[in-house]
């Protein structure tokens, strides 16, 4: 019985064959692209590029947590991006070293907090902290959508870290937006509220994507 | 017929672009090779239907593959997939307590039965009908196709569709 089973299924697959158009990495990636294009258009439109880019571009320290910030994010879609293409034995943790080298900023901040912590804790209760945490995640919403319909479209085995490495990509591409936009060059303030932005959109992609992303 | 990586290969990118023969010639190898893969991995009386729902997966996922990859990593990694999921869910059946009454074939027989009945009254009336003629009580789509007063295409559609759903269902409980 089974053995017929097996059989009419393959005969019905066979003839349910519909021309399919494989999916490619490139094209997800310009999904992304285009997600992260749309989350700075609105925010840069709506609340502004910091003012002085434009004149004297970005102290060093915000450069580098760009920096920092942008390779985790790169690191993190194309992580993401390569789970939709399932392989036994395929590699998709290159995000976890980003994820490492960007710790540096927090360390950084504990540092500052440790030399002068009246300065810390000043820089931390900024009143526009927690206006960029907001920021950051909705600024990576584009990218966060373009990759779960990425993956939802694809195979991804892991739904879990899929979720996972979507919310880190979408924060982290977030985090990158707000920095264009917020004026502020303190570690402490970039790695507590740009980074609670990364961490945030994180812990929504493990808690609401997995369920979604399952086939 | 050996199964080797570079005939898949070929037999899937023709599948890719629609050629039914091909692919039936890929799903027939694909099952020979599934059949060994799960007998390593888990009871004799669970293989067919994992290779089944890997089957099906295979095709809603016929797109994933990438013609510049190997064919047989990508299969495994579906075939794991679908491993685990069942895994999963036979947890799932344990911790709802399922498998704590010592039942006898007929009376396990009637858990199932119950079990998806219930699943099926989830479903839009349409699916669980082909669903219930030919997954459950063996007719074929032509059979189901005249008892529905559906075209034959509609109840292979309905099956799959519901099946997607059931498995959803499934997996949500």
């Amino acid at each position: 019985m089974k053995d017929a089973s097996i059989d009419n299924l393959i005969d019905e697959l066979a003839g349910d064959l519909t021309p399919v158009r494989p999916r490619r990495v490139a094209r997800g990636s310009a999904w992304v692209a285009a997600g992260w294009m749309a989350g700075a258009a609105a925010l840069l439109l709506i609340f502004g590029l910091r003012q002085d880019l434009a004149v004297r571009g970005m102290p060093p320290l915000s450069m580098l947590a760009f920096w920092l910030t942008a390779a985790t994010g790169l690191a993190a879609t194309w992580s993401a991006l390569r789970m939709g293409l399932p392989g036994v034995g395929r590699d998709y943790g290159g995000w976890r070293w980003a994820v490492g080298a960007s710790l540096s900023l927090p360390l950084a901040a504990v540092a500052a907090c440790i030399t002068d912590g009246h300065a810390a804790m000043e820089a931390a209760r900024h009143g526009f902290g927690f206006r960029c945490l907001v920021q950051g995640v909705a600024a990576g919403l584009g990218v966060g959508a373009a990759l779960f319909f990425w993956l939802r479209a694809g195979a991804p085995t892991s739904p879990t870290r899929a979720g996972w490495v979507i919310g880190i990509a979408a924060g982290a591409a977030g985090a990158t937006i707000v920095a264009l936009h917020c004026a502020s060059d303190d570690v402490v303030h970039i790695a507590l509220w740009h980074g609670a932005a990364v961490l945030l959109s994180a812990i929504a992609g493990r808690l609401i994507l997995p369920r979604f992303l399952r086939w | 017929m050996s199964i080797d990586e570079p005939s898949l290969a070929r037999l899937m990118a023709a599948s890719q672009r629609g050629d039914r023969s091909a692919y039936r010639a890929l799903l027939v190898d694909c099952r020979k090779w599934l059949t060994r893969y799960f007998a390593r991995r888990i009871a004799p009386h669970h293989i067919d239907d994992l290779v089944q729902e890997t089957l099906v997966s295979m095709h809603r996922k016929l797109a994933t593959w990438d013609s510049g990859r190997a064919f047989l990593p990508w299969l495994a990694a579906i075939a794991r997939y679908r491993w685990i999921d069942m895994l999963r869910r036979q947890r799932d059946e344990a911790e709802l307590g399922d498998n704590d009454a010592a039942v006898g074939a007929e009376d396990e027989a009637v858990h199932a039965r119950l079990s998806i009945d219930h699943l099926l009254t989830l479903l839009p009336p349409k699916q669980a009908q082909a669903i219930t003629l030919v997954k459950i009580e063996g007719a074929s789509i032509a059979e189901a196709s005249q008892i529905c007063g559906q075209s034959e295409s509609l109840v292979k559609v309905n099956i799959h569709r519901g099946l997607k759903k059931l498995a959803e269902l499934i997996e949500s409980e």
